[in-house]
């Protein structure tokens, strides 16, 4: 038996994968790694992570090995180092695994100028999932575990590590986009030509009040010449939605199943990943596409 | 047929549009159409049915496209749907107690009722399931008699109770958990409507008809220690 301990929780860290789908209906949200281009990268290298990604934004998490030995890797943009049983301190980098021995800590840092990032470990987390799928919604309370993760939480992995070679991918070219090409949304005729002119000549902030459910922008006020109250229907993630203070929200991964807010415009699948690595204060700009 | 069409949701969603009104009858059409397109097998991620919308989410425009013109034509071919029936009738215990009453006075003052007749006028009616929506498991239900009707709090309440029934304008509603929420809170009812141990795991699915009847402090007291699972919660009070 193999056994890890979270040392440090760091800020927001959960337990994801690629999303819980069919459930939708029922009110509960896909949920899913918030950059899904990263635990694609991941697979590579660990192809046996049973779906069970630890998900970290701004604040790392420490974990140590209390028993036996395990094979991890991690993605994003972040500052990591390894503390060795014998004391010693080791370097290492994302995208190239990592492996972990009684006693061994890994311990990163923080991620650098964007904000999540991601451990898949070499034969999951030992955890079981619910309605098919690991990812956690913490509002909701759904997951493999249901909240995020605590300091002394502990897994058990029960399988060992397959082999002790270093595999490493080349670091992936996930670039900054602060320019996003959206697709008209469902309420676009809810504003006027001036206003859509506004949405997109304008530049809009990402502001602190964001988080797993939604990114908040401040920017020039998207009023609706008709109404911001609609009778409430399906949304997808990535739907930018303009309540009536007229500060848009692109809703993210843990959307609330319906909702009762205009739908100005809704970004491509890959964008929601981009957008999701923008700190606050970020400021972004909107190009809308007519034909699609 | 209150079914209008098909519009494009981004780059990889549908709505099926029902028009912009809402009515029982138009929700049935809905929530057959869910079913209908369900059964389709179609490579979605969800369907969501709303009052007069079904979203359908796809992995990306690929899949979307090649699965569009399926759901056209099933829309089209009104021999081969099925009208089916799968809803429930539910008969829910509701406790219309002071201690969960948490708003009934401003449904009392704004339509000039006594306690017993909004208890009387809520529990009088067979609502229907619109959808399931805002939380897992959270019915949307209706329509409530008119003198009932009330707007949403003007400040939502930070806390709701857990089994709460909420009133909002002519709906109303269960909170399966505690939750924010702005319905007014009239009572709760004695048992959990979500559970995820589960693999059906919401009590009312969209379409079920739901019926309260009153019952005293000591009866919800009882029927609350008996913690039913959802399958006994089926046999006991659906039929």
């Amino acid at each position: 038996m193999n056994s890890i301990i979270i040392t440090r929780a760091g800020t927001h860290s959960t337990i994801q994968d690629f999303g819980r789908f069919q459930y939708q209906h029922l009110g509960v949200s896909p949920s899913g790694a918030m950059d899904q281009r990263i635990i694609t990268e991941l697979q590579k290298i660990i192809p046996n992570h049973q779906n069970q990604f630890l998900e970290f934004a701004y604040v790392g998490p420490s974990i140590k090995v209390k028993e036996g030995s395990v094979k991890i890797c991690v993605g994003g943009n972040c500052n990591m180092s390894i503390q060795k049983n014998n004391n010693s301190q080791l370097e290492c980098q994302p995208y190239k695994s990592i492996n972990l021995f009684e006693g061994d800590e890994l311990i990163i840092h923080n991620t650098i100028d964007s904000v999540y990032g991601y451990i898949a470990f070499e034969h999951g987390l030992g955890l079981e999932p619910c309605l098919n799928s690991y990812s956690t919604d913490t509002k909701a309370g759904i997951g493999s575990i249901n909240r995020p993760l605590n300091d002394e939480d502990i897994f058990h992995i029960s399988k060992d590590v397959s082999s002790w070679d270093l595999i490493s991918i080349p670091k992936p070219d996930l670039e900054k986009v602060t320019n996003f090409k959206v697709y008209p949304g469902p309420q676009l005729q809810y504003f006027s030509d001036n206003t859509l002119q506004s949405f997109i000549s304008g530049v809009f902030t990402i502001t602190n009040q964001s988080d797993r459910m939604g990114i908040r922008l401040k920017g020039e006020s998207l009023i609706s010449s008709k109404s911001h109250d609609i009778l409430s229907e399906g949304i997808l993630p990535g739907s930018i939605q303009v309540p009536s203070d007229g500060q848009p929200i692109v809703l993210m991964r843990d959307i609330p199943c319906t909702g009762g807010y205009p739908k100005i415009a809704i970004l491509n699948e890959v964008d929601i990943s981009r957008i999701s690595q923008l700190p606050p204060e970020t400021k972004i700009t909107f190009d809308l596409q007519t034909i699609y | 047929m209150y079914f209008k069409g098909i519009n494009s949701y981004g780059d990889r969603g549908l709505v099926l549009d029902f028009g912009n009104e809402t009515s029982k009858s138009i929700s049935q059409e809905v929530n057959e159409t869910f079913l209908n397109i369900s059964n389709l097998n179609l490579q979605s991620l969800n369907i969501i049915p709303s009052f007069n919308k079904i979203v359908v989410i796809f992995e990306n425009s690929k899949i979307r496209d090649q699965n569009k013109d399926k759901i056209s034509m099933k829309m089209k071919d009104t021999n081969s749907q099925t009208n089916k029936k799968v809803t429930k009738a539910w008969e829910i215990p509701a406790c219309y107690n002071e201690d969960f009453a948490l708003d009934i006075k401003i449904i009392q003052k704004l339509n000039q009722i006594t306690k017993e007749e909004v208890i009387n006028l809520h529990s009088s009616v067979r609502y229907y399931t619109y959808y399931i929506g805002f939380m897992p498991g959270f019915p949307y239900l209706g329509d409530v008699p008119s003198q009932l009707i009330t707007p949403r709090l003007a400040t939502p309440r930070v806390k709701i109770p857990a089994r709460s029934i909420g009133i909002a304008k002519n709906h109303t509603c269960i909170y399966p958990k505690v939750s924010p929420g702005g319905w007014n809170i009239i009572g709760q009812i004695p048992f959990d409507i979500f559970d995820l141990q589960s693999s059906y795991p919401s009590l009312f699915l969209p379409g079920d008809e739901v019926k309260f009847y009153s019952v005293s402090l000591s009866e919800f007291e009882k029927i609350r220690k008996y913690n039913f699972s959802l399958n006994e919660l089926i046999k006991e009070y659906s039929s």
